[in-house]
């Protein structure tokens, strides 16, 4: 079989001749090329001879255990069933594949679970010391004791003892004659009172947030700045944006006396259209009678601690201790006294964050005059951009490459040991 | 011995109905088709495995598993194609199913059962060493010359099956007779029926 011009029929053709593959038309061409040629009729004799070597491989006959199972089945399924036969249960192998990845995917989705719940009780367990405290500074903010959700520090009757009020909780009704002495506070709707019955005014810091578009921002800017002095107030942060084809914009935090700041909102509306507008109040009364409470403990305790100081005697680490402690106190004074003028500080000044968007016309620029250092921007980014993934990638492979090729180690090899064992197993059978 | 080469369904009389009506019937509840359907087909479908797997018992217990799975799809049948095409393309699943498991199991149990077992001992030394080398040719072509031999399939049939080309089913098929012809005719080396048993001894 070398050529085509030699043979005309191709060996598979004869092959296929043999198995009875070929057309009417084509068995005949090559019965008659079989004929004359006899190298094709060898190979021809060759397949029968295979053929009939392959017939001694015989099989023994089926064994009737195998008949009386299966017609048992049949029998089973026909009667039952009448014809429609349903699926059979699973049959459970400990080689099946199938078992293995479920049970693995379980495994992986048990171990997330877990991890998931232990993480939950991890968070859950910080969650109640913090939950009423969060309730009683929520029921502060309205200006309400919640029922069921006491304030966490200890001795409240203390804590709303007039001795500690400032001036600001003093009684406003007449004949209340300043400082209340040896009553306790109640808040209620925002007021407060003590136990005989007399009411203090709330201290409320306000604040506000206004949002106004503008035809001139440098106009605006100019008015507020007016304004402010105007009214006493002034500004604790501002900032202006004019970033190229973007509207100009000013954003700022004012501070206006409380007194005041009707009048302020009203001439800040006047500066262009007003977008947006809110107003709120927060009720920190209790919060600031907290605090003065918790001063003049600590002051009391200081004093304690000095007349420990001049009054005992003691070995050197007595004495170092206390004035540790008096060094503690006096520290934590401060901080509550700074805290305590902040706090009044937002009551006296109340709080107006401002935004004014100038109106934006876009004007036609051509960008081929920025183009050719928008390109050289472009370059120098993307140089430092693929640098810095080069880096990035060298330090990963720093920081973490041995545990990687530890994990290979301890994965990749044993899997692919594995998978080479059950690919050579496969190909034997 | 029953091991003779025909086509189940072309030994049936005209009066006995297809092998496709015949499981027709038998989807529709008629216990005497799925006799006759057994009675064509267990052989040639013991033969199929009896020839892939090693161990006479596993054969027996897969021909069971195909005759089982014929049952219970029997609702869903649909004559579409031949029976015949049907039946071992179910073979083939299950044979391919079995041989992963035991392809699994080896990866931790050490040899596979084909190498346990080299032989039915005691059979003829020329089912041996058939048996061998058809067992040295490639996967495919090793399948594809025993749907044609045995189970006499036609090469589309064989297509359909293994979801080749025609022209790939001829191609391999040529190349497995030629491999095979060259190994049936190298010498062997020695007695390979008395070299399966000292393999079995030792």
């Amino acid at each position: 079989m070398n050529t085509a011009a030699a043979h005309p029929v191709a060996p598979e053709e004869i092959m296929a001749f043999f198995d009875g593959e070929l057309s009417a038309a084509d068995a005949q061409a090559v019965a008659v090329h079989l004929d004359g040629c006899s190298a094709c009729a060898s190979l021809a004799a060759q397949f029968r001879g295979l053929s009939q070597s392959l017939a001694g491989w015989s099989v023994s006959p089926v064994s009737q255990k195998l008949e009386e199972a299966v017609n048992n089945f049949a029998d089973k399924a026909v009667v039952k069933s009448e014809g429609r036969i349903p699926y059979a249960p699973f049959r459970f192998s400990i080689w099946n594949w199938r078992l293995w990845a479920f049970g693995g995917m379980s495994a992986v989705a048990g171990v997330l679970l877990l991890v998931c719940i232990v993480f939950l009780r991890i968070y859950y367990e910080d969650r109640p010391a913090q939950k009423p405290m969060a309730m009683a500074q929520l029921s502060r903010n309205n200006g309400e004791v919640a029922a069921g959700y006491p304030p966490p520090q200890p001795a409240k009757s203390q804590m709303y003892n007039s001795l500690a009020v400032p001036s600001r909780m003093t009684t406003r009704a007449p004949g209340g004659g300043g400082a209340s002495t040896g009553a306790g506070f109640g808040v209620i709707g925002g007021m407060v009172g003590d136990l005989s019955g007399k009411t203090v005014a709330p201290m409320i810091a306000r604040a506000a947030s206004l949002t106004i578009t503008v035809k001139d921002l440098t106009a605006a800017r100019v008015s507020l700045d007016t304004m402010l002095a105007r009214h006493h107030g002034y500004s604790a942060q501002l900032t202006v944006e004019s970033a190229a084809h973007a509207p100009r914009s000013l954003t700022a935090s004012l501070r206006i006396p409380a007194s005041d700041l009707s009048n302020a909102i009203g001439d800040l509306k006047t500066l262009g259209r007003v977008e947006k507008e809110s107003q709120s109040g927060e009720d920190v009364s209790q919060q600031h009678a907290d605090l003065a409470e918790r001063l003049k403990t600590a002051r009391v305790t200081e004093e304690r601690f000095r007349g420990i100081l001049q009054q005992r005697t003691g070995n050197i680490s007595d004495v170092l201790e206390v004035e540790e402690s008096i060094a503690r106190v006096r520290g934590e004074i401060e901080s509550m006294e700074a805290e305590q003028t902040g706090l009044e500080h937002r009551v006296d000044f109340a709080t107006v964050d401002l935004q004014i968007n100038e109106e934006f016309k876009e004007e036609i620029n051509s960008p081929l005059a920025s183009f050719s250092p928008r390109l050289h921007n472009a370059f120098v980014a993307g140089y430092r951009n693929a640098a810095e993934t080069v880096v990035g990638i060298f330090l990963f492979l720093v920081e973490y490459g041995l545990s990687i090729l530890i994990w290979i180690a301890i994965v990749v090899f044993p899997t692919i040991f594995i998978w080479r064992r059950y690919e050579k197993a496969r190909s034997t059978m | 011995m029953d091991g003779t080469i025909r086509k189940p369904g072309a030994a049936k009389s005209a009066d006995e109905g297809s092998d496709e009506e015949l499981m027709v019937a038998f989807s529709r509840g008629s216990r005497d088709a799925f006799d006759e359907l057994f009675l064509r087909y267990k052989q040639p479908l013991f033969g199929f495995f009896r020839r892939r797997v090693a161990d006479a018992a596993q054969a027996e217990e897969l021909t069971q598993e195909s005759f089982i799975a014929v049952i219970r799809a029997s609702s869903r049948y649909q004559p579409s194609a031949l029976f015949r095409t049907y039946l071992y393309a179910i073979g083939l699943k299950i044979l391919g199913a079995h041989r992963r498991k035991a392809a699994f199991r080896a990866c931790f149990t050490g040899t596979p059962d084909a190498y346990r077992e080299p032989a039915a001992l005691g059979d003829l030394e020329t089912e041996y060493s058939l048996r061998q080398a058809v067992g040295k040719l490639d996967r495919l072509e090793r399948e594809i010359l025993l749907l044609r031999e045995f189970e006499q399939l036609s090469y589309a049939e064989i297509g359909e099956l293994l979801h080749l080309p025609v022209n790939t089913v001829r191609s391999r098929l040529f190349r497995a007779r030629q491999a095979l012809h060259g190994l049936l005719a190298a010498p062997a080396p020695s007695s390979s029926v008395e070299q399966a048993r000292i393999e079995e001894r030792s």
